[in-house]
């Protein structure tokens, strides 16, 4: 029987692909280019941070620093952590996601802590924790969800549900008040029927009721009365109108945003030379205004810098959106994308004096644990998102990308 | 099996994939516009904001701090304090611009002025040097070129004060805050010219204790006066007047080249320091720490409102100073003083001065001169008219501390020095007798005793006694003979004609005289008139060139031994002269600073005078001085002793040495010196008082009560002695 045994090579055919150079139980399924983008953008956050806060806390001077790094290692961790989850499931949770928005954001008017005359954090231990941002990504996996389900039944009423669903949480966000998170709760709604292939006409509805609301609450309701927007936000949101008028609060502010990055000319003026952050003649220097002490300090070639990883995020997630494995994942990582969008269009506008002063931070850039926890796990969901559709395609046989 | 419709992947829908281009086109927009923004701004336009930028400014404003108080020995009586008054300052930055470039050209102008000042002084200067060097006489034009130079030097050209400018805002402004604050517009005006142009950034005060409701009323109308704040400053008070007067100093602010002097360390412009008296002395304990605000303002001069005040902080109020001045005492002795140069009126006396000290330690108990002046003037601004009376002949120089600054001939009081030097010296025997018959001839002159007495057969004890003149001639005249000027050199041993080292700035030398400094003297007023072709001696002579018209000789050592002719010494002189025998040798420092405190009293240091130098005394020598400065006091027959008889009824043993020097022209000069020996207390007290005749009259009488407001004698009587010494 042994003679008769043939020696047998191993075949090995040409197209067989070679092997791979790690594991693929080991490898990181996470988006490379989204990952570079997020840690380069919090790098750039902490450093800025580093510069314009040094002088803050007497005998701290790196108080913010650590801070916000620790922020950002504990965020990585969290959006990795995510990102091995499949978001699907988050759709049966749709209900109670929905309700824990709405019942933390009226949990701030119950017990939450005063900034500025506004109400938006709860003090916890060692955090203040600020709903309306979390509300953000709830809103998003939540009102995801219903459009999903009621694919099947696309029309005006859906529209309008969707829109309702929306507005009740950005109500009362206003109401905090909080105009500029409010908004971002519209638009990343707005987003998201976009996405999911609401009717042109529909929006053109939408946008003329939102145009005689804009009119009634600015014009009309005041008139007789009725105050919707604080008198701040309503110089806020018309003051960049009038950029020579500085006399008041929020366009001298704008004013001196406007100064600082300015005068950081092309390299910038280094930590040192930025007056108009260490003098504070900048305000809110290491939250809403941080892209204005980039700008300062580091100059244009600081500014476009971190402008660029900001386009390579909203790409990455755009891709993400043509990549997703089911409706459900293109709406979050649409809905995501937009709010990123608006958000760093808003707080970089409001800097460079081409937007009012909102209030919006700037995602991953600026000061503040509750922003920053929550982009990423915005950027975890879109690294589920991701990582959920290069599964199903190489079970396919589909280039990832 | 079909996977469920959520599973399933969808296909890129054609509708999908264009509203995801429409997105992304968006972004790409939106992240377009804001590259092109910041392009814009960063590099386009750029320099302007950079320009901006550097308008943006920090200002540090200094917070005052209150100086500490000065309180006498006991800690109680509180001499100097600070208290805050509302003044009404003007920014200059806020005034109009014809204002500020007219303080600006009127500071151009005395600037220039005070340049060509100091160029013709240096320019005099040289031309002194140069014939110094080259020894030629001046020619006619060079001395006239000297007498312009001189007058140049000497006083720089007024510049005269501009006009009122035609900008109406600066008239309105002022002419409004005048009639608040009750000042006419010119004044202010004037105020703001002469203040802004000494110093460009500092506010002006212009004027202090302003009533509450001018206070008030400006507080309100910030809008209505812009550029003008009511503010409160803190002003030194003087709670008890003129006492004291003479020892405090005043305040001013921090010249520029105080600014760079290595006391004034650290002090920013603008910080009123101490001038004269303890406040300049003690300057870095009283000043305290000022506190700082960080005030940021835009490019536009508006606070910044956003900004935080980092590095605000308190000021520290000054350390306390206490003094050695003993409150009572003080009080009694400018009271004293004052009785005696009352009781000379009828001579004409106007002035006197008055030390009393510890001759152990040299503290000061009190230390003043008459007239005095209230203190509590120069804590405002002040006019140039009162400046001028204060210092002026017809009221009596208030302002000059006789007490230190006024050097006269001395009279007797100097003979214990004679006495020293003499039995030191073994020039006169302990016990040596010599004969008074009430002359004393040297070459064609004759000196008599006063009221042409004589004492007989006396030894050194009975000359000091009765004060016999012809005994310290003979001293003199032996003196004299012996090699190396013996009496001036124990003169200054024992501190007479140098300055003492009490620590109040403004202290005068004197001067003993001796053949060193005559001859030179004279060496001048020969070259002096024969250069002007005057006689040698003659009336002509004695404006020009001075009065030295003789070589030192034995009449001038014969002069200086009983106190009279050249001699220049202070009451305080006096004072440290008499501890010095009094203690055994020890050159004591007189001082007033005593201790540094925490303004609740608590120590934090203690000032240190240890004496200057010992000096050697034998003790056989000092016994005998001070036994006929004893019998002069204590004795029936002795000088002083119908003033100084039952003082605290013989429980005390009185030295005192009456003087009376003689003035040329003018009545005699009285002076005073006691010594009162006390195992807690002991005391040394000088008085002088101008033109108050012999030294039993006045200054012995105020002298005694000083002492009885020491010892805690109940006595109020001024009893004037009718000795002739």
């Amino acid at each position: 029987m042994a003679a008769t045994r043939t020696r047998r090579t191993p075949i090995s055919p040409a197209s067989e692909p070679p092997a791979p150079m790690v594991p693929r139980e080991f490898r990181l399924r996470l988006d490379p280019l989204l990952l570079l983008a997020v840690v380069g953008l919090v790098v750039c956050s902490v450093i800025a941070i580093k510069g314009a806060t040094a002088d803050d806390i007497e005998g701290q001077p790196l108080y913010y620093v650590y801070r916000q790094a620790g922020y950002g290692v504990i965020g990585l961790a969290v959006m990795y952590a995510l990102s091995r989850m499949d978001y699907s499931r988050l759709r049966d949770l749709r209900h109670p996601l929905y309700g824990v928005m709405i019942a933390s954001i009226l949990l701030v008017f119950a017990l939450g802590s005063a900034a500025r005359g506004s109400k938006r954090w709860i003090e916890l231990p060692f955090f203040r924790f600020q709903p309306s941002e979390l509300g953000k990504l709830l809103l998003v996996v939540a009102v995801s969800a219903f459009i999903v389900e009621r694919m099947r039944r696309p029309g005006r009423d859906t529209t309008a549900r969707v829109m309702l669903l929306a507005l009740l949480p950005a109500m009362l966000v206003m109401a905090q008040p909080d105009l500029g998170t409010s908004l971002v709760y519209v638009v990343g709604t707005l987003a998201l029927l976009f996405v999911a292939g609401t009717p042109w006409r529909h929006f053109a509805a939408l946008g003329a009721l939102g145009a005689v609301a804009v009119a009634l609450s600015l014009v009309a309701l005041p008139a007789v009365g009725v105050q919707v927007l604080q008198p701040y936000q309503t110089d806020r949101l018309t003051s960049f109108l009038h950029p020579s008028d500085v006399s008041g609060e929020e366009g001298y502010q704008q004013q001196q945003s406007k100064v600082a990055i300015g005068s950081g000319e092309k390299i910038g003026r280094g930590v040192e030379g930025a007056t108009q952050t260490r003098l504070d003649f900048l305000p809110e220097h290491h939250t809403d205004f941080i892209f204005a002490v980039i700008g300062e300090t580091y100059g244009f070639a600081g500014a476009a810098l971190v402008l660029s990883l900001y386009a390579l995020l909203i790409w990455r997630g755009l891709h993400i959106l043509t990549m997703a494995k089911n409706l459900y994942g293109a709406l979050i990582a649409g809905g995501i994308t937009v709010m990123l969008l608006f958000q760093i269009f808003v707080n970089v506008g409001m800097t460079v004096g081409i937007m009012p002063i909102t209030g919006v931070p700037a995602p991953l850039l600026s000061y503040g644990g509750s922003s920053l926890l929550v982009t990423f796990l915005a950027v975890g969901l879109l690294q589920s998102i991701s990582a959920r559709s290069r599964e199903v395609a190489a079970n396919k046989g589909r280039a990832a990308f | 099996m079909p996977a469920p419709l959520e599973e399933r992947r969808p296909p890129i829908t054609p509708q999908l994939a264009v509203r995801v281009a429409v997105l992304g086109g968006f972004a790409f927009v939106l992240f377009a516009i804001v590259f092109f923004r910041l392009w814009f701004l960063q590099v386009l336009s750029g320099d302007d904001y950079v320009t901006q930028a550097a308008q943006n400014k920090v200002r540090k404003l200094r917070i005052e701090a209150p100086r500490g108080d000065i309180v006498d020995r006991s800690g109680e009586a509180v001499l100097v304090r600070t208290r805050q008054a509302p003044v009404v300052q003007i920014l200059p930055d806020a005034l109009p611009e014809s204002e500020r470039t007219l303080a600006a050209d009127y500071g151009a102008l005395t600037s220039a002025a005070e340049r060509r000042r100091l160029a013709a002084a240096a320019r005099l200067d040289d031309l002194e040097r140069t014939r110094k060097r080259t020894k030629q006489r001046l020619t006619k034009a060079e001395r006239r070129e000297r007498k312009v130079l001189a007058k140049a030097a000497a006083q720089a050209d007024k510049v005269p004060m501009p006009p009122m400018p035609e900008d109406p805002a600066v008239a309105d402004l002022f002419k409004r805050l005048g009639r608040v604050i009750d000042m006419s517009a010119q004044a202010i005006h004037r105020r703001v010219i002469r203040e802004v142009a000494q110093t460009p950034y500092a506010a002006v005060t212009v004027k202090v204790d302003i009533s509450r409701a001018a206070y008030n009323y400006l507080e309100e109308r910030h809008e209505d006066f812009p550029g003008i704040r009511a503010e409160t400053q803190y002003l030194r008070e003087y709670p008890f007047g003129d006492l004291g007067a003479h020892l405090f100093g005043t305040l001013r602010e921090i010249s520029p080249d105080e600014l760079g002097e290595s006391e004034y360390k650290g002090v920013d412009q603008g910080t009123r320091i101490g001038k004269d008296g303890v406040e300049e002395t003690y300057d870095n304990y009283l000043r305290g720490q000022p506190g700082y605000e960080r005030q940021v303002v835009d490019a536009m001069g508006n606070p910044c409102r956003t900004c935080k005040q980092p590095g605000s902080t308190d000021p520290d109020q000054g350390r306390r100073l206490r003094l050695t001045l003993d409150f009572g005492l003080q009080k009694a002795a400018q009271a004293a003083t004052e009785r005696g140069v009352a009781a000379a009126a009828a001579n004409g006396s106007q002035a006197g001065a008055f030390v009393a000290m510890n001759p152990d330690n040299g503290e000061v108990y009190a230390l003043g001169s008459f007239p005095s002046f209230d203190a509590n003037v120069f804590a405002k601004p002040l006019s140039q008219e009162k400046f001028d009376a204060l210092n002026s002949e017809s009221t009596g120089k208030p302002l000059y501390n006789r007490a230190i600054a006024g050097v006269y001939p001395t009279g007797s009081t100097f003979k214990p020095v004679t006495a020293t030097a003499a039995l030191e010296s073994g020039a006169l025997g302990l016990s040596e007798r010599i004969f008074d018959d009430g002359e004393y001839k040297l070459g064609p002159q004759t000196f008599r005793n006063a009221k042409n007495a004589s004492y007989g057969s006396i030894d050194i004890s009975d000359a000091m006694k009765v004060s016999s003149d012809v005994f310290f001639y003979t001293l003199g005249e032996r003196l004299h003979e012996l090699e190396g000027q013996v009496l001036q050199t124990w003169a200054k041993r024992l501190g007479v004609g140098r300055r003492t080292g009490i620590d109040i700035p403004g202290e005068f030398a004197g001067l003993v005289p001796d053949a060193d400094w005559r001859n030179k003297g004279y060496a001048k007023y020969l070259t002096c008139v024969k250069k002007n072709k005057l006689g040698v001696g003659t009336q002509a002579a004695l404006p020009v060139c001075g009065g030295i018209e003789r070589p030192y000789s034995t009449g001038d050592n014969v002069n200086l031994s009983v106190g009279q002719g050249d001699l220049q010494a202070t009451p305080l002189q006096m004072a440290v002269a008499y501890s010095t025998l009094a203690n055994g040798g020890k050159v004591v420092t007189p001082h007033l600073g005593k201790r540094v405190e925490d303004g609740n009293g608590k120590l934090i240091q203690e000032l240190r005078f240890p004496p200057r130098k010992r000096v050697q005394i034998g003790d056989a020598t000092r016994k005998t001085v001070l036994e006929g400065l004893r019998r002069a006091a204590m004795e029936p027959g002795g000088t002083s002793y119908e003033v100084m008889k039952d003082f605290g009824a013989g429980e005390y043993t009185i030295y005192g040495k009456t003087g009376t020097v003689e003035r040329i022209y003018q009545p005699d000069q009285s002076w005073y010196v006691a010594y009162v020996p006390h195992e807690t207390r002991p005391i040394v007290v000088v008085v002088t008082i101008e033109k108050g005749g012999f030294g039993a009259e006045t200054a012995a009488p105020a002298a005694r009560l000083i002492l009885a407001k020491w010892f805690g004698q109940n006595e109020d009587e001024f009893r004037a002695g009718r000795s002739d010494d």
